[in-house]
């Protein structure tokens, strides 16, 4: 009896133990997500579609801290946070930190889309279940991406520079300056216009790219985009060129354009840059001198609307909430007809052809509820008469800070405490000496 | 495969040898030193399994031989060894004060007695984990009690939340927490998120790692249901059990059944109450103040409130509920020779400091053995628990929701009390938390099964040398059930997510099995050999599924009572195993050395099939037990050096580049993952060495155990932070090494053994210090918010746990502080006078060791910190210099001295004595206050806190707790205390 017992015993450890070995074979694959080598290397149909939308999906990662610094740098907003001390703080105050979220984080979501952008360059061109002109569609699009994404990230570095090579990740090129990084993403931006004509587009984009979603709605979007570099590069014959192929529509809707999208649907981003009105708590407030310097009966103080009660934090004070975005899964706008007037206008004063400038600006000013343009018509009063209108039309959209950098008028934004400070650029990312 | 059954085959045969002897019957009476009898003392013939038990009388009878020689061995006293000759043996054994017989598990299935033991290996009884002042959970009631450890709650919400770091930082970013094993089954500790930062955007700004600060899972065990607990601290002691125990092992031993043939049944009841350890107070402001606060609006919002009496101490409105403390207990255990059963059942039911918050655990436990022959043991081990935490809506967060950010926001004058209708008042500055304390539901829900055997045969027994086959397997496992509810009338819900319901489950399975032979050699009676060879294997499946349901309707909380919703999945698997083979040399039962090595390999590692290779080895010399000793006043003078090897597995998802769900248009899109996969990535290797001396006086009255080790981690697995140009943030590498030195000093004395009375204590010391020996990678930050607010920063040559930040404007980046305490020490009193009153009490000191208090920093900025008006720094406000501080860009003043003296746990209990009656054998009574006297310079609820956690989980889409980021406080929890009425009555 005992030793039968033994045996059954001796047995089953025996099993026991050999199956130690025996029960599970293998490598563990990664359970949750696709692998980015294994698309790179054969991609199918399907997933060089998912790549082209996690591309686009991916451009709004981080946008609400961008705007907001901005916002705050150009003296557009307030940011009141109970527990982020640094709206009020360093950015205000202008000593802006190279390794803090305001820096890092919009920096890395935007060159990690480069990184996806270069993912999908590589996978759609090693991929065989494409056809030429399919995969030109893919890399217009993704060149374009690439450029816009780059520009964001040079308008917070600026004289810093940016890397504009970074195709290798174990050999980035060199930062490059202003300049030379302008120069880079406008060829970016040709290149990528050379890739779409005679391209085929496939890949699905979102309702935010509606009326944009063909090879030759892409290529308008790619040389609206480049107006925007050319007159950055003061460049302002090319820019009224990029006009003329872009949706540039003098009498068009100012809402024309292509923007980010949202929904709160699975896997989908909300608007971060919506807050309710008089919300308790976090606040994104209109400046005080966005509603004393506009015009009377301008109708984008909509844009600043009226709170209950004025909010006070760290010795800031405003009563109007920025009313820019209604709702949680308000589009947020990539680049749109507004701007393309307003950059008419621009580089029409600058090449001195005054009358066209002044039509432009009037379409802007008549449309909000404005008079007609009256004052000097010398290319310095038109100058600041257009940075006016860029500064009310395109409110919180991050340019009031870049515009007034480029016509060297920081100095004139508002201060409104001791030791408050426009800084110019900000820092390149600590990191990025690793 | 065929080997195996070779092996097989040849131990069956070598299983037929039998012995015989003349047997006869041997009775007597084991005693103590005042005559009583001891029950339970096991009797056993030695080289054989046979034995007995004494009875309640402490009288045994056993088969045995002329001639051969019984071993009396009881917990707490002083094996004895006695040759049979006649039919009569009665013994008086001695108490070991010093617990040199103590037999401790050194191996997976081999132990060694503690005058011969090479480590330190802490040990803590039932009476010194429960018995004084209970604690919430289990892990809690080990604060202060592991010599070596640094021990910090994370939270004072319900359910716990303890990170146990033994003998320093021991990985950056692999695990940092020690293994639990709990009766041979690897239980699961991992702190799962319940997916808050939709709420909180805790994670959104200053640092992106998971700040939901969930419990740990090892709080689910009932700690009423151990017995002991040994642990492990290092790979000098825990080289066998691989690449798991690189941070330590806290091997839990629970409760047996006895098996004198009486059962005893135990009833226990706790009644008491949990009050918040320390209030900080609200700003009292003037109208001087409230001018300077919020101008001429706040000056006439707080005189109308002074003077209609409406001055609200909302801190003590919100922290300073008394909540009701339940516990009852009941126990079985029982038994005969051949089978012993152990049966609790326990529920504890705690309500928390905050309105809506509390604790609940069922648990049941089945514990049987059986000897099935001569041969052969079984034994099964089975516990079933059901815990709630309603752990409300604390810490750090970036949309002004949590309590304790709301209450920072909140100065006394502004009205937040509901009115007639319900209607809760608009809290400008943040919510209304009274309102969001009043209708949220933060829960985690766990239903939990932990189950294993262990089946002992003896192959093969002669006088010489026998050989026992040990199986041993086990599985944990749990649901998890984390709900957060956040109703559309919520203040910051409206226009915003207009209610939301997170509703996450995660199913987790470990299993471990493990088959050892070990070989007891006797060569003669001054040599004897252990040889152990073993196989394990360790699999764990995790599947973690969160809903998160917005725009809700109301009343209603299922995820399709919403508009939107957004799904979120992570599994993880892996499977771990490792071949052993050990031998441990005893001579003269004075000497020991042992050797062993581990081959290791785990599917998380980047090569999925290469062993790793763990080696250990360990000597002591116990001097005293030398012919030539000959110092009565020292009965045991040992000298031990322990050396050993263990691993760290990368983390799971290491190996890859992954692409993340991102989609937009209703399209579904992947997306690349900041975090660049490493095929290469390795195991973080440890070497461990320690030495000690370990001394004990008069006959163990007084012992001394002193140790030194040197704690070496090569190719740490680090996140190297990689130029985010490239389009990542973090690259998975082997990126240097650390070193961990100390000292741990313990001193056990029975100072007075009286009669009368009794008094016990033990004090121990322990200093710790780290230095990042080796950095491939550029220093970098991690663990908190960015310079300007004080950082950890990991930095060749320097402490792992540094905290360093800005020095003011222009003044670049300095060290402001350590984490790491100088040193701390334990006390631990046990008074008994005339055997039945009881006075027990630790206190715990922590000596240094820094924080870096944000909770401060957010009400200095919202001017409602309680010292705002003081004047510590000079001839300016505490409120305004330290605001000025964060202008200046100097960090200093957030790093704050985090010391503390604290009676962890006090407790008085008295034995009522009762006449001899045929129900109740015992009643005991008691009263204990755990963690209620704290001493600290310390600003703000306790110095223990940590924001991030310490083993949260990290997903595809969050990122989990560092190994070094305890101390970050962010408007916590507050931690509580508690005071405690005993009745246990055993029938």
């Amino acid at each position: 009896m005992k030793q039968y017992k033994i045996a059954i015993i001796l047995l089953l450890s025996g099993t026991l133990l050999t199956s130690l070995n025996a029960c599970q074979k293998g490598e563990i694959p990664n359970l949750n997500t696709p692998i980015a080598g294994d698309i790179v290397k054969s991609a199918s149909r399907e997933q060089l579609m998912n790549l082209a939308v996690g591309m686009e999906s991916g451009m709004r990662l981080t946008l609400n801290t961008y705007y907001d610094a901005f916002g705050l740098l150009g003296r557009e907003i307030y940011r009141f946070s109970a527990s982020e001390p640094r709206y009020t703080g360093e950015l205000m105050r202008g000593q802006l930190d190279n390794n803090t979220f305001y820096t890092t984080n919009p920096w890395t979501s935007r060159y990690r889309i480069v990184r996806q952008a270069n993912i999908l360059i590589d996978a759609a061109t090693n991929s065989a279940a494409i056809t030429d002109p399919q995969k030109k569609g893919y890399l217009g699009f993704a060149r374009t991406v690439i450029a816009y994404e780059l520009l964001l990230n040079l308008n917070m570095t600026y004289t810093n520079g940016i890397r504009t090579d970074v195709k290798d990740p174990d050999h980035l090129g060199p930062f490059k300056g202003y300049p030379e990084s302008l120069t880079d993403i406008a060829n970016l931006l040709d290149q990528a216009k050379t890739d779409l004509t005679g391209s085929e587009v496939i890949f699905p984009l979102s309702p935010g790219f509606a009326g944009f979603n063909t090879p030759a709605g892409l290529l308008k979007f790619n040389r609206a985009l480049a107006a925007r570099v050319a007159v950055y590069r003061q460049q302002w014959a090319s820019a009224l060129a990029a006009l003329n192929e872009s949706f540039f529509d003098l009498n068009g809707s100012f809402s024309l354009g292509i923007f980010h999208v949202y929904s709160a649907n699975s896997g989908d981003q909300l608007n971060l840059l919506f807050l309710p009105q008089n919300n308790p708590g976090e606040n994104r407030l209109a400046h005080p001198s966005y509603a004393a310097d506009i015009a009377a009966g301008d109708d984008r103080i909509q844009k600043a609307t009226l709170r209950t009660t004025a909010v006070t934090i760290d010795g800031l004070t405003s009563n109007r909430d920025v009313w820019v975005y209604r709702s949680n899964v308000d589009p947020v706008p990539i680049i749109r007809n507004e701007e393309l007037i307003l950059i008419y206008a621009e580089a029409k004063i600058q090449l001195t052809q005054l009358p066209d400038a002044i039509v432009a600006l009037n379409r802007i000013r008549t449309s909000h509820g404005l008079a007609p343009y009256a004052g000097a018509v010398t290319q310095p009063a038109l100058t600041t008469e257009m940075l006016t209108q860029r500064r009310y039309s395109l409110f919180t959209e991050g340019h009031r800070w870049v515009d007034m950098r480029r016509y060297n008028r920081l100095n004139q934004l508002p201060n409104d405490r001791t030791g408050d400070n426009v800084p110019d650029k900000f820092p390149i990312p600590l990191t990025e000496s690793n | 495969m065929y080997q195996i059954k070779q092996l097989t085959l040849l131990l069956l045969l070598l299983c037929s040898a039998f012995v015989a002897a003349a047997q006869q019957k041997v009775t007597g009476r084991v005693t103590d030193a005042s005559g009583n009898g001891i029950p339970g003392v096991t009797v056993r013939i030695q080289q054989s399994t046979h034995g007995a038990i004494t009875d309640a009388n402490g009288r045994f009878s056993v088969e045995a031989s002329n001639g051969s020689v019984l071993i009396f061995s009881f917990t707490g006293y002083k094996t004895q060894q006695l040759t049979v000759s006649g039919n009569t043996i009665n013994v008086t054994m001695q108490e070991d004060y010093a617990n040199l017989d103590e037999v401790v598990i050194t191996g997976l299935a081999t132990s060694v007695k503690r005058s011969n033991l090479a480590n330190a290996v802490a040990t803590i009884s039932a009476k010194e984990l429960y018995g004084v002042a209970p604690a919430q959970t289990f892990d809690a009631a080990l604060s202060g009690k592991i010599p070596g450890a640094l021990i910090t709650a994370n939270s004072g919400a319900p359910g716990g939340g303890i990170s146990v770091k033994m003998r320093g930082v021991t990985s950056v970013f692999g695990n940092s927490q020690p293994l639990y094993v709990v009766d041979g089954i690897f239980i699961s500790n991992v702190s799962i998120p319940a997916g808050l930062n939709i709420i909180t955007a805790a994670a959104s700004a200053g640092n992106p790692q998971n700040q939901d600060n969930p419990s740990s899972r090892v709080a689910d065990i009932n700690p009423d249901d151990i017995e002991n607990i040994e642990i492990l601290k290092g790979a000098s002691a825990a080289a066998i059990y691989g690449a798991k125990a690189a941070a330590g092992v806290i091997i839990i031993t629970t409760k047996k059944g006895s098996s004198s043939g009486k059962t005893t049944v135990r009833f226990r009841q706790d009644v008491g109450v949990n009050v918040a350890r320390k209030l900080l107070g609200m700003r009292h402001f003037t109208e001087e103040t409230a001018l300077d606060y919020g101008g001429a609006a706040a000056k006439a919002q707080f005189i109308a409130a002074r003077d209609a009496g409406k001055l609200y101490d909302y801190e003590k409105e919100l922290y300073g509920e008394k909540g009701l403390l339940l516990n009852t207990g009941v126990s079985v255990s029982g038994g005969d020779e051949r089978t012993g059963v152990y049966f609790s059942a326990n529920r504890k039911a705690e309500d928390g400091i905050i309105k809506n918050t509390g604790y609940l655990n069922n648990a049941l436990r089945l514990n049987v053995d059986h000897k099935i022959s001569d041969r052969i043991t079984a034994g099964l081990r089975m516990t079933y628990i059901n815990s709630s935490a309603d752990r409300g809506l604390t810490n750090n967060d970036n949309n002004s929701v949590t309590y304790g950010v709301s209450l920072a926001s909140t100065p006394e004058f502004i009205e937040l009390h509901p009115d007639a209708f319900g209607n809760y008042p608009i809290n400008p500055g943040a919510a209304n938390f009274l309102e969001t304390r009043d209708k949220i539901r933060n829960n985690e829900t766990v239903n939990r099964v932990i189950s294993g055997g262990e089946i002992k045969a003896t192959l093969h027994n002669n006088n010489m040398t026998n050989t026992k086959l040990i199986v041993r397997g086990g599985i944990d496992y749990f649901n998890l059930k984390t709900e957060a509810i956040f109703p559309r009338s919520l203040q910051f819900m409206k226009g915003g997510l207009n209610g939301a319901s997170i509703q996450g489950n995660t199913n987790n399975l470990n299993t471990n099995v493990a088959a050892i032979l070990v070989n007891s050699l006797e060569a003669n009676s001054k040599l004897n050999f252990t040889t152990s060879l073993g196989a394990t294997l360790e699999t764990g499946n995790l599947d973690n599924l969160i809903a998160t349901a917005t725009n809700l309707l109301p009343q209603q909380t299922n995820v399709d009572q919403a508009s939107a919703s957004q799904l979120q999945q992570f599994r993880q698997k892996y499977r771990d195993n490792g071949i052993f083979i050990q031998e441990e040399v005893l001579i003269m039962d004075a000497i020991t050395a042992a050797a062993g090595v581990r081959f290791d390999r785990s599917t998380n590692n980047g090569d999925y099939r290469k062993y790793f290779v763990l080696p250990k080895a360990a000597l002591s010399w116990n001097l005293a037990k030398m012919p030539f000793w000959n110092v009565r006043s020292i009965n045991s003078f040992k000298v031990r050096a322990a050396y050993g090897q263990a691993g760290n597995v990368a983390p799971y998802g290491a190996k890859f580049l992954a692409l993340t769900a991102s989609n937009i248009g209703g399209q579904p899109g992947s997306l690349v993952d900041t975090q660049l996969g490493n095929t290469n990535i390795e195991q973080e290797k440890q070497t461990e060495l320690e030495a000690g001396l370990d001394i004990s006086f008069f006959n163990g009255r007084l012992s001394l155990e002193a140790s030194y080790y040197n704690k070496k981690i090569f190719d740490l697995l680090l996140r190297r932070a990689v130029a985010p140009s490239t389009g990542f943030a973090q690259q998975w590498v082997n990126g240097g090494d650390l070193r961990n030195r100390g000292i741990e000093i313990g001193i056990n004395a029975t100072p007075v053994d009286k009669k009368v009375i009794r008094w016990n204590i033990a004090v121990n010391f322990w200093k710790n210090t780290s230095e990042v020996t080796r950095l491939t990678i550029p220093a970098f930050p991690l663990g908190a918010f960015g310079n300007t607010l004080g950082n950890f920063y990991i930095q060749q040559g320097k402490s792992a746990t540094q905290i360093i930040g800005t020095l003011g404007t222009g003044k670049g980046i300095g060290v402001l502080g350590n984490a790491e305490p100088d040193f701390q020490m334990s006390f631990y009193n046990d008074v008994t006078v005339l055997k039945n009153l009881s006075l027990r009490f630790m206190i715990h000191w922590k000596k240094g060791g820094d924080n870096i208090n944000l909770t401060q920093l957010l009400s200095d900025l919202s001017k409602t910190s309680y010292d705002y008006d003081a004047m510590d720094y000079g001839n300016v406000k505490n409120g305004v210099y330290r605001v000025n501080a964060l202008v200046n860009n100097d960090a200093s003043v957030r790093v704050q001295d985090a010391s503390y003296v604290r009676i962890r746990e006090i407790g008085l209990y008295y034995n009522i004595p009762i006449p001899k009656n045929r129900y109740i054998s015992a009643v005991n009574v008691g009263a204990s206050a755990n963690n209620w006297f704290t001493f600290t310079k310390y600003k703000s609820y306790d110095p223990e806190s940590s924001n991030f956690g310490s083993n949260t989980m990290s997903t595809s889409t969050t990122r989990g707790s560092t190994g070094v980021s305890t101390g970050v406080e962010v408007t916590p929890y507050p931690a509580s205390k508690r005071a405690e009425l005993h009745l246990a009555v055993t029938f």
